[in-house]
Parts: structure tokens; C-alpha cells; sequence
């Protein structure tokens, strides 16, 4: 099916009335579900709000061990991403074929550039076992254990604090501060539950939010770049004739919220507090 | 009042607390007007039913669209009604939830599928449960919470794994009971009687059968109860020799009495190593970092399996933290029983066999009555 | 007094009674695929009412199970896992895959074009995507329920749900995660559809009060469903991946999930109960032969309903742990929402006054909603109130007015819904003196279930209970013997409906002389609804006038005793409309 045989019969829907009522109807029906998308993300906001007002301590030690960097790069992307995505819709509206699928290639490959970023930026936290549960306690517990290595039995939660000599003994790689020394350094000498410790259980709980919020996010990017690689297809074969640019359009609304959600995640996960680590 | 009457409810059910007498009240006053309201919708429709329904012949109907009055009208009417729900209901639940600051404190701890009780002097009772739930130890001691006639009591409540509910149809009180947080609520009692304690809010497979008994006794053997006279529970004392005596059993295997010297021993050429644990239970113990902490189960327990914790001021972190692994929670249980026996001048040697019960002539003074002898940590 | 009065529209002779055509959307096209990949709104209606009447025989089973067990104090015919499992299924299935697309997804596809006078929904395929959705979710629960079931409630409390319990929680939550987008996306639909495709004359101020309700119950399904969906994710991965949000043993807290469970939860209810109210205001207009009493007033209190009704969710947590002042200001706002409610009533009630009435099975189940509702409404004043909540929350008295609502509201109000509407969906009548009759049992069968679990709640028996108190059991086998009656009143529509596709007479495009725009396409409808584009003069229930909403003449109504309305076929009323004054209510 070549371009020039589409005209308003093929585009237009058969229970629509006019071409101004189908894109009026989609667009809204594209608004109508970012509400729902908004809502659905509100609730982890809303959770993660709770718990960072009750333990502002721990929030802000966990965020100060996150990759900022990676995070800062994936800003980038996602924003252009939004740019090239909307000089699409220009595209389309000009009928302009060629144009229309380039920067529909160029979105595609800044969100698989922050897929590809994000994943990055899983593997390295997984080998630096900065993941909640069980691996997260280990590793907490680690230092100890190799301290003490003949005492096998000793309990995580009943394990004293290091001594400064302990401390200072226990060097990693490039002399950059793992999260669980700079943890261990700042419960050294305290009462677990006094001021100025952090504990490593609402350490985890942070995690948690880190964790599943970015990863529903990126989720969200998947879908978001199905739906472009969509676009792709349908530009190629013809079917985003000038009347049809609101299915850019469309996709496009999706594609700016599911930036401007990430807009509001990364200061809210990545910029708590002063930066320590890494 | 519990006692298997199968015979048709009372119209007003038992009422055994000033908050049913509260209650009752209210709940009457909100069924007088919806019943009104409910039986005025009934008759509105069945009149106009009978006398409005299709009669042979054309027809004919008024075409009438509405009246601003009538909406304003039954707009306000049912809210302004509603809000003198909303006033009177206030005022009952501010009483409900806040007790006296007075009131003594009991601590009940739900658990699947049983409730426990622990009082300030420390009797322990398990008020219901599911019995196949159960130690042998707990279905001895199965009982009901005994509270005082006319006297406030304040409860408070933690939950050990999931939410429950501590419901008491009599008093009119529910509360859920929550892991990891204390709530509390109070009671007082107006009624001498045993009454039915729910599980209210559900909790797994034996969710019906963690039901027990509240038992309103006169307020002298209340207090009679609480210094450790009488079984008004309805179950042995576990503050007497039989739990205590094992717990001194595992002081003993574990040798907490190297380092845990009593008075006694003190002048003899032996330097403590530890605090002296008698008299403890109950006192405010001064920690290292400047906090004061009441020496309550929960502070005991702590220090057994994580002695690092806190450290008592002026002492060593020298206690070995392993020794959680050497015990079970009931022997946990019982070395806190005997602790809390400890009076001063009655920690035994090795040499001694048994342990006196609570409040047998062998004490030499009354034991101190503790308000409330747990804190929150 | 004041009333409003409008304007008499000027109108057109009646129409001759279209010919039913051999060809309607059920025979159009035949075989299973074209029912599989149907993006016609009516055939997806359809293929909703038969998955949802199927759901809701699951979930009567449970509930039999249920009450059976309860004929004694310690349990008749299951062990305690067993029961804990038939309360969850009863109130999963019951929920999810019943009530909360029962009027929407049967009546709302399938009627919201034609009444507003479109030829489908604005998304048809995203319809079909719906059923799809809900079936492939109901899969999952199914799956849960076949490996073991789960016994946690329907309202999956962690850290039980998370950490304790050893059912089959996961298929279950996830199931319900999934059928929450097909009523994400149903909502989405029918409002676009709403906003976008009414056809000309349709004003907002003349749209039916179903659409009203539709509109209403669409806003709440969009925007209620994403929070319980990300609410029930938390919950999943809290149990599979054994830490979570609210885990208090790394300093989580368990009520945060009662306050985002119940953020949905309790629009939920609005979803399940507001379309029902649309219904009411169809039926009740056409069988009094009067317009609604007060339009606006039903209008804008189904909004009313739909925003305050996500401002009161703490009402369920009066004694789960919130602050003091929480409590007050929840209760205060619960009174709020139960203005607009008490609003509805009173002015159905007055559209009775005067009419002319007649009680074929619709208006039976009309009538049983309205007082049903009542007293379900009623009681929740006593729930709303805190002083009376801690003692009746969780027992009985809550069990008893939800079932007031959801059964004696909802289910009789979809009931009635079915009954109005089978001629249109089918283009067959049913039998009248059956259905009356069941609408009759259904009623007794009901009082006698329910109301002994108002004494039951008093009297502090506790909820989710197979053991209780002796003194407690003369009443539960009471609602016990009323659940075998409304039991039996149940399977009454499932026969006579069915018969009537096969014996029943053809019925007429308009049997009940009805004024809405679907009445004024064949019984049933065409594949495109309408042959040519309806323009809508006036407004929805201009009976006294005697028009429809296109101005033309309506046909004589059936009578008191009328047996079988089908046989109406042809205006035989007056010819045209009968203009009067607008009379002053005294």
C-alpha cells in the first residue's frame, strides 16, 4: 500500500464522524491514560514521601551511594529524546517520510541509549551488592567476618560495631569508600538506634524505592520505545500520511510524560543530601 | 457475660464498661433517625405505588422537573442530622482513645494465634488462643485478663508477627494490634463478670480461635492479684517457683553468675565483672551516652541476645554476644521470670536448690510495686 | 413553590415501527472468530455479560460455601483453611471480576453509543483489548484459586499477605492487578466516547442520567485503578522477593498499605454502586411515565459521589493505628458523602409522585433497590460515626451493610438493568410473571440473609469467623436459610432468560415505550446502531409529554396487566406529542 492511495477513507475510522473528531478523541484518550499513569507512579511517590520524612538519615547515606553520574547522563538523553520526538510530530505534519522516521530513529536510540545506561548502572550496584535483603546483609557483614573469620556464629544483629583499628585496616580497591565501610564508619562506637547512626535496615527500605521505582520506570521506557519502533514500521510502509500525525502525536504525549516522570524521580533518588562516595 | 446461653440475644447487649454506657446511647440515637429516615422512604414509595399505579384509560402524567426548595430542603436536612452524628461521635471517641494519664498499664502481646498478658509486677497470663498453638508451659497457664471494677485500666499492645485485633464486644473497644508499633487504648470496667475477648481483625488459619476471656474482678483482689495473692487469673502465677525455677536453672548452665555476682558475694575478694541483677527489673538503669532506660522484658531480653546494645554506664561492653544462640524463647521467658524475682539478697549460689514463689515468707520486704515497668524503645 | 420549567419541544409525528431487519449484530456476521475479534461495543458487551455471569456462579458457590459452614458454631462442612479460602474467593471474585465491570462493561459497552447516539465507543479495539484483559487476569485468579486458593481476605493485609501466608497469593494479587487495566480501560473509553462523540443535540444537559453515572463511575475507574495496581505490585514484591515497603522489620510500616489500598478501595464501592443509580433513574422514569425530579440534583451528585468520594478512605482505619485527628477529619468528610446519596433517593422517590405506574420485573427490582439501598446506606451512618465504628468495625454489622449496598443496591439495580434491557440486547421478551416472581424472592431471600447479621454485628460476632459463640447461632443459620432463598431467586433469571432467547417472543424496538435513543434502533440493534444520524431535541424523559429524544411520538406503554409487552408492535397512541403546561408541584 503506497502513500498516494491513502486519503481521508483509510485514515479516517469507520465510527468516526470526521477527521477532526478522531485525532480530538485520541488525543484525549492519550491524556486520559497519562492521568491514570501519573496516578499509578503517585503512589510510590507518595510512599517514598513517608518514609524519607521518617528517616531523612538513612535516605540520604543510601542516596549519596547511588551513580549520580549515570543518572545525570540519562537526563540528557531522556530530554533530547523529548526534542527529537517532537520535531517527529513536525515531520509527520509536513508528510515529510524520510525525516519523520530519522528522528523516530534518533528517539528510539537515545532511550535505548539510557536503557543500555540503566542497565549499566543495575550491574555495577549488583556487584557492589548494594541490593536490599540478603545480599545487602552479607555484604554489611562482611567486614566483620573477615576480621573475625574463626567466629562463624556471630549473628548479624548481634554483632559489635568496629573498632578505629578495624577501620583503618580494612582497605578497598582505589580508596574510594564502599558503601558498607561508610556505613560501618559512621555506626562505629555508637548504640545502634542513637543520633548520628544509620541503619542498614531502613537503608534497605530506600533501596526498595530505588529499585522498584527506576525499574517501573524503565519499564515504562521499554513500552515507550516499542511504541516508536511502532511508529517506525508505520512510517515505512506508508501509513503516517499528513491526515495521521496524531498517532506521533499520541505516542509522543506518552513519551514526554514518561520523561517528565523521570524528571522528578532522579533528584528525588539521586540528589538527597551531600555526595560522599563515589 | 460467657455463659453458653443459647437463647435469643438481648436486645441491648451486655454492656460492661463506662464506654458501653457511652455507646449505647449514640448507637440508639443514630438508629432512631435512619429508621425514621428509612421507614419515611418506605412509606413515601408505598404510597405512591398504591395509589399512583396505571389505571385503565389514557394516561396522563404532570410534566414536573423539580423544585430548588425541596433539594435545598433535603439536602441540609440529612446533613445537618449527619453532623450531630459526626459531634456526638466525637465526643465518645475522644474518651475511647484516650485513656488517663493515671490509668496502670498492662501490656498484651498478640501472636498467632493467642494473646499474652504481662502485668506491671509481672504475672503473666495467656488470655485465650488457639491451645494447639501452644507450649505445654502456655496452655497451663491459660487464664483471663483480669482487670479492676470502676478503675481505669490503660493496655497496651504489640503484635509478634502480623495485625491483629483485641476486641471486647462488652466494653464496646476494639483496637488493632500492629507489629513493630505499641498502640494502646484503656478500659473501666463496670461490670463483675467474664467476657468475651475477638480476635478482630484477620490474622490466618486460626483467626476464630484466638478468642479469651477478660475476667472484672472487685478492685481490692485486683490488687491483691497484683502482689501475687491469689489466683484471681484463673491460672498458676507463672511468677512463682515454677517458671522461675527454671530460669535460675539456666542462669545456672550458662554461668551468668561468673560475671553477675550477688550482693553477697561482694567483700568476699571477688570483683564483679557485670551489674548486679537484683532489684533490677522495673528501676531506671543510666546508660552509656547519657539515656536512662527501664529496666522492663523487652530491656532483658535485649541484653541477653544483643548485649551490645546498651551498655550500662560505668561498665565494659564486655558481655558476649553469642549468648542468643544458647537460648530458646522459652528459656528466654524463663530467665526473665527469674530476673524479675531477683529481690535484693536473694540471688543464690550454686549451692541452693530451689526458689522460693513470689511472695512466700522468705522475703524479708515487701516487693516494690512498679508502676509501669516497660518502656518503649 | 418553585419549579423549573422547559421548554414543550416542538416534535414530529411518530415514526412507522422500523422493520426489524434479519440482519442485527448478533447474525451479521457468525462463527467463532468474528466473536472473537469483535470490535463491535454490543458483542463485547455481550461477551462480558456471559464471563461475568459465569464469575458471579464462582462466586455464589463460595458464598454458599460459605454461610453453609456457618450452620454451626464450629464450622459444618469445612476445615478453617478451607473457610479462610471460600471468604477470600467470595470476595475476590465477587469484587473484581463481577461487580466492578458488571454494569460497566455489560451496559456501559454496549449502551453508552446508542444512547448518546454514536455508531461505537471512541476505541473499539481498546474494548475488545478490555476483555481480553479481564479474562486473562480472571485467568490468573482462577489459577490461584485452582492451585490451593488464598486465605487471606480480599483485602490481602500485609505482612500476612506478604510474609505469612502460605496460599497462592501471588496469582491471585497478580491477577487482580491485571483485571484493574481492563477497568482502567473501560473507563478511559467511555469517557472519551462521552466527551467526543455525542451526535448533534446531545447537550450535556440532555444526556441520559446513565451517562451521567457512566461519566462519574469512568472518572473514579481512571483514576483510582493505577494506585491500588501500584499498590498491589508493592505487595508482590514485598512477598516474592521477601523484603518490601512495608515490612516493619526493616522499619516499614504495614498501615501505609491500608492507606493505599484503601485510597482505591473505597471509590471502588463508587464504581460498583453509581452505574447502578444510572440504571435506577432509566427505569424508574420510564415505568412512572415521568421525568426525573430534579435532573441537575441526580446529575451533579453522581460527580458529587465520584470527587469526595476519594477524600474518605480512612474511614476503614478508625481503629488500624491513624492519628486522632485523621479520624475526625475522615468521618466529618464520610458525612459529606452521603449528602449526595440521600440527595438521589428523595428525588426518585419524587418522580413517583403523580406518575402512573406499573411493575413489570424492571420496576419490581427498581423498587427492591430503593428500599434495599436505603437501609444500606443508613447503616453505613453508623460506620461513618466513630464513636459507634470501633465497636462495630470488623464484625458482622460491616458484612451486612456492604451486602446491603453491593447486593441489595447493585446487583438488583444490574438485575433491573438486564431485565430493561434484554429486549434491546436480544430482541426477545422474557416471561413476566417469572420474573416478577423472582425479583420477589430475590427480595425475601435477601431480607432474611442479611438483616440477622445486623444483630450478629451488634452483639460483636466477628467477621471472617468459622467458629463463634454458641448464643450466636440461631441467627446465623437465619441468614443461612435466607442465602438458600435468594440462592434459588438467583437461578430463576438464569433460566427464564435463557428460555426467552429460544421461546421468548420477538420483541418490538421500543416494548417499554421508552424515550432514550437506544429504544429508537431495532430489537436488536444493527452491526452501525443508527441508519441515519439521530438528532436530539429534547431531554431524556419527556413522558408526561409523551416524545422521545428525537421529538417523535412514543407508542403506547404496557399496562398494568399486560403479559407480554412484545405484543405492542406499532404506535398505537395518540399521534404526535401531547403538549401541556408544566404543572407547579404543590
Amino acid at each position: 500500500m503506497s502513500a498516494s492511495t491513502h486519503g481521508h477513507g483509510t485514515v479516517l475510522k469507520h465510527h468516526f464522524d470526521n477527521l477532526e473528531q478522531q485525532h480530538s478523541a485520541e488525543r484525549l484518550g492519550m491524556w486520559f491514560f497519562l492521568v491514570t499513569e501519573v496516578l499509578f507512579f503517585s503512589g510510590m511517590f507518595v510512599a517514598y514521601t513517608v518514609y524519607r520524612n521518617w528517616y531523612p538519615g538513612e535516605f540520604a547515606f543510601a542516596s549519596s551511594h547511588l551513580i549520580w553520574w549515570i543518572a545525570a547522563i540519562n537526563t540528557g538523553l531522556l530530554i533530547t529524546s523529548s526534542l527529537t520526538m517532537t520535531l517527529a510530530i513536525r515531520s509527520a505534519q509536513l508528510g515529510d517520510k524520510a525525516g519523520l522516521i530519522r528522528r523516530l530513529l534518533l528517539t528510539f536510540a537515545l532511550g535505548g541509549g539510557f536503557m543500555g545506561f540503566k542497565a549499566l548502572e543495575y550491574t555495577t550496584d549488583y556487584h557492589e551488592r548494594f541490593v536490599p535483603g540478603e545480599v545487602f546483609r552479607t555484604e554489611y557483614a562482611r567486614p566483620l567476618a573477615e576480621l573475625t573469620a574463626d567466629d562463624a556464629r556471630r549473628k548479624y544483629e548481634g554483632r559489635p560495631v568496629l573498632t578505629a583499628q578495624e577501620v583503618k585496616d580494612y582497605q578497598f580497591k582505589g580508596g574510594q569508600e564502599h558503601w558498607s565501610q561508610d556505613l560501618a564508619t559512621r555506626n562505629y562506637g555508637k548504640t545502634p538506634g542513637a543520633e548520628g547512626t544509620v541503619s542498614p535496615e531502613r537503608v534497605q527500605l530506600f533501596l526498595m524505592f530505588y529499585y522498584i521505582m527506576t525499574g517501573i520506570h524503565g519499564v515504562h521506557i521499554i513500552v515507550g520505545l516499542g511504541c516508536i519502533l511502532w511508529l517506525v514500521c508505520e512510517a515505512w510502509r506508508g501509513a503516517i500520511p499528513r491526515e495521521a500525525y496524531s498517532k506521533v502525536e499520541v505516542i509522543s504525549l506518552y513519551w514526554h510524560l514518561v520523561d517528565m516522570i523521570w524528571l522528578f524521580l532522579m533528584p528525588l533518588l539521586y540528589l538527597i543530601g551531600t555526595r560522599g562516595g563515589h | 457475660m460467657l455463659d453458653g446461653n443459647r437463647g435469643p440475644l438481648p436486645a441491648i447487649a451486655e454492656r460492661a464498661s463506662v464506654m458501653a454506657d457511652l455507646f449505647e446511647p449514640l448507637f440508639w440515637y443514630i438508629t432512631a433517625w435512619t429508621t425514621a429516615g428509612f421507614l419515611l422512604v418506605c412509606a413515601l414509595l408505598t404510597w405512591c405505588c398504591v395509589a399512583y399505579r396505571r389505571k385503565p384509560g389514557r394516561i396522563s402524567t404532570p410534566r414536573i422537573l423539580g423544585s430548588h426548595r425541596l433539594e435545598l430542603f433535603w439536602t441540609v436536612t440529612p446533613l445537618l442530622v449527619f453532623l450531630t452524628f459526626y459531634a456526638w461521635g466525637v465526643y465518645v471517641y475522644d474518651y475511647a482513645v484516650h485513656p488517663p494519664a493515671d490509668a496502670p498499664e498492662v501490656y498484651v502481646i498478640g501472636k498467632q494465634w493467642m494473646w499474652k498478658a504481662q502485668y506491671p509486677n509481672g504475672q503473666r497470663v495467656i488470655i485465650g488462643g488457639n491451645p494447639k498453638n501452644m507450649t505445654e508451659e502456655d496452655r497451663q497457664n491459660i487464664g483471663a485478663l483480669v482487670l479492676p471494677l470502676n478503675r481505669p485500666v490503660k493496655v497496651t499492645f504489640i503484635s509478634e508477627d502480623v495485625i491483629h485485633d483485641f476486641g471486647v464486644p462488652a466494653f464496646r473497644q476494639k483496637i488493632d494490634v500492629i507489629p513493630g508499633r505499641y498502640v494502646s487504648t484503656w478500659y473501666q470496667p463496670t461490670k463483675l463478670g467474664e467476657f468475651h475477648v475477638f480476635c478482630d481483625q484477620y490474622c490466618g488459619a486460626w483467626h476464630s480461635l484466638m478468642v479469651g476471656k477478660i475476667k472484672v474482678v472487685p478492685a481490692a483482689e485486683f490488687d491483691a492479684f497484683l502482689e501475687g495473692k491469689g489466683g484471681a487469673q484463673g491460672s498458676p502465677n507463672p511468677v512463682d517457683g515454677s517458671l522461675a525455677d527454671k530460669g535460675w536453672k539456666h542462669f545456672q548452665r550458662l554461668e551468668c553468675q561468673s560475671c553477675h555476682m550477688p550482693n553477697a558475694a561482694i567483700g568476699t575478694g571477688k570483683h564483679p565483672r557485670a551489674p548486679n541483677l537484683e532489684g533490677l527489673f522495673g528501676r531506671d538503669v543510666p546508660i552509656r551516652g547519657g539515656t536512662t532506660i527501664r529496666a522492663d522484658e523487652q530491656y532483658l531480653r535485649d541484653s541477653i541476645v544483643n548485649p551490645g546494645k546498651h551498655i550500662v554506664e560505668g561498665w565494659e561492653r564486655a558481655m558476649p554476644g553469642n549468648y542468643g544462640t544458647m537460648v530458646s524463647e522459652e528459656d528466654l521467658n524463663a530467665l526473665i521470670a527469674y530476673i524479675k524475682w531477683l529481690r535484693p539478697g536473694t540471688q543464690l549460689g550454686p549451692n541452693n536448690n530451689s526458689v522460693a514463689p513470689y511472695g512466700a515468707p522468705r522475703e524479708t520486704k515487701a516487693p516494690e510495686t512498679n508502676k509501669s515497668p516497660g518502656g518503649k524503645q | 413553590m418553585s419549579i423549573v420549567i422547559g421548554d414543550t419541544p416542538r416534535t414530529a409525528p411518530p415514526p412507522p415501527e422500523p422493520e426489524t431487519p434479519r440482519r442485527s449484530y448478533l447474525n451479521e456476521t457468525s462463527g467463532f472468530w468474528s466473536w472473537a475479534l469483535t470490535v463491535d461495543h454490543k458483542r463485547i458487551g455481550i461477551l462480558y455479560l456471559v464471563s461475568i455471569t459465569f464469575f458471579f456462579l464462582v462466586g455464589g458457590i463460595a458464598a454458599g460455601l460459605v454461610r453453609a459452614n456457618l450452620l454451626t458454631p464450629n464450622g459444618a462442612i469445612l476445615t478453617e483453611d478451607q473457610y479462610n479460602k471460600a471468604f477470600t474467593a467470595h470476595g475476590v471474585v465477587m469484587l473484581f471480576l463481577f461487580l466492578i465491570p458488571s454494569i460497566p462493561a455489560v451496559f456501559g459497552n454496549f449502551l453508552v453509543p446508542l444512547m448518546i447516539g454514536a455508531k461505537d465507543l471512541a476505541f473499539p479495539k481498546l474494548n475488545l483489548a478490555s476483555w481480553y484483559v479481564y479474562m486473562i487476569g480472571a485467568a490468573f485468579m482462577v489459577w490461584g484459586l485452582l492451585s490451593g486458593g488464598i486465605d487471606t481476605g480480599w483485602t490481602l493485609y500485609p505482612p500476612y499477605s506478604s510474609r505469612f501466608s502460605h496460599s497462592s497469593v501471588a496469582p491471585g494479587v497478580f491477577g487482580v492487578f491485571i483485571t484493574g487495566f481492563s477497568s482502567i480501560m473501560t473507563g478511559l473509553n467511555i469517557m472519551v466516547t462521552v466527551h467526543k462523540m455525542r451526535a448533534p443535540g446531545m447537550t450535556w444537559g440532555r444526556l441520559p442520567l446513565f451517562i451521567w453515572a457512566m461519566y462519574a463511575t469512568s472518572f473514579i475507574q481512571l483514576l483510582g485503578t493505577p494506585v491500588v495496581a501500584i499498590t498491589l505490585l508493592l505487595l508482590l514484591v514485598e512477598r516474592l522477593a521477601g523484603v518490601g515497603i512495608f515490612d516493619p522489620s526493616i522499619g516499614g510500616d504495614p498501615v501505609l498499605y491500608q492507606h493505599l489500598f484503601w485510597f482505591y478501595s473505597h471509590p471502588a464501592v463508587y464504581i460498583m454502586i453509581v452505574p447502578g443509580m444510572g440504571v435506577v433513574s432509566e427505569v424508574l422514569t420510564c415505568f412512572s411515565r415521568k421525568n426525573i425530579f430534579g435532573y441537575k440534583a441526580v446529575a451533579w451528585s453522581s460527580v458529587g459521589i465520584a470527587v469526595v468520594g476519594f477524600l474518605v478512605w480512612a474511614h476503614h482505619m478508625f481503629v488500624a493505628g491513624i492519628s486522632y485527628y485523621s479520624a475526625l477529619l475522615f468521618s466529618f468528610l464520610t458525612m459529606l458523602v452521603a449528602v449526595p446519596s440521600a440527595i438521589k433517593v428523595f428525588n426518585w422517590v419524587a418522580t413517583l409522585y403523580r406518575g402512573s405506574i406499573t411493575f413489570q420485573a424492571p420496576m419490581m427490582f427498581t423498587l427492591a433497590f430503593l428500599v434495599l439501598f436505603t437501609v444500606g446506606g443508613v447503616t453505613g451512618m453508623f460506620l461513618a460515626t466513630m464513636g459507634t465504628d470501633i465497636h462495630l468495625h470488623d464484625t458482622y454489622f460491616v458484612v451486612a451493610h456492604f451486602h446491603f449496598v453491593m447486593v441489595g443496591g447493585m446487583v438488583l439495580a444490574y438485575l433491573a438493568g438486564i431485565h430493561f434491557w434484554w429486549p434491546k440486547m436480544t430482541g426477545r421478551m422474557y416471561s413476566d410473571f417469572w420474573s416478577k416472581t423472582s425479583a420477589t424472592v430475590i427480595f425475601v431471600g435477601f431480607f432474611f440473609t442479611f438483616v440477622p447479621q445486623f444483630v450478629l454485628g451488634y452483639h460483636g460476632m466477628p467477621r471472617r469467623y468459622p467458629n463463634y459463640p454458641e448464643e450466636f447461632q440461631v441467627y446465623n443459620v437465619l441468614s443461612t436459610a435466607g442465602a438458600s432463598i435468594l440462592g434459588v431467586g438467583y437461578l430463576m433469571p438464569a433460566v427464564y432468560l435463557t428460555l426467552s432467547l429460544f421461546f421468548g417472543p420477538k420483541a418490538s424496538a421500543n416494548p417499554w415505550s421508552a424515550t432514550g435513543l437506544e429504544w429508537q434502533v431495532p430489537s436488536p440493534p444493527t452491526v452501525f446502531n443508527f441508519e441515519y444520524l439521530p438528532i436530539t431535541v429534547c431531554g431524556p424523559y419527556e413522558y408526561a409529554i409523551g416524545v422521545d429524544q428525537m421529538g417523535r411520538g412514543l407508542p403506547e406503554p404496557p399496562g398494568a396487566g399486560d403479559d407480554n409487552p412484545a405484543a405492542k408492535v406499532g404506535p398505537t397512541g395518540p399521534i404526535g406529542a401531547r403538549p401541556k403546561e408544566t404543572e407547579v408541584v404543590g
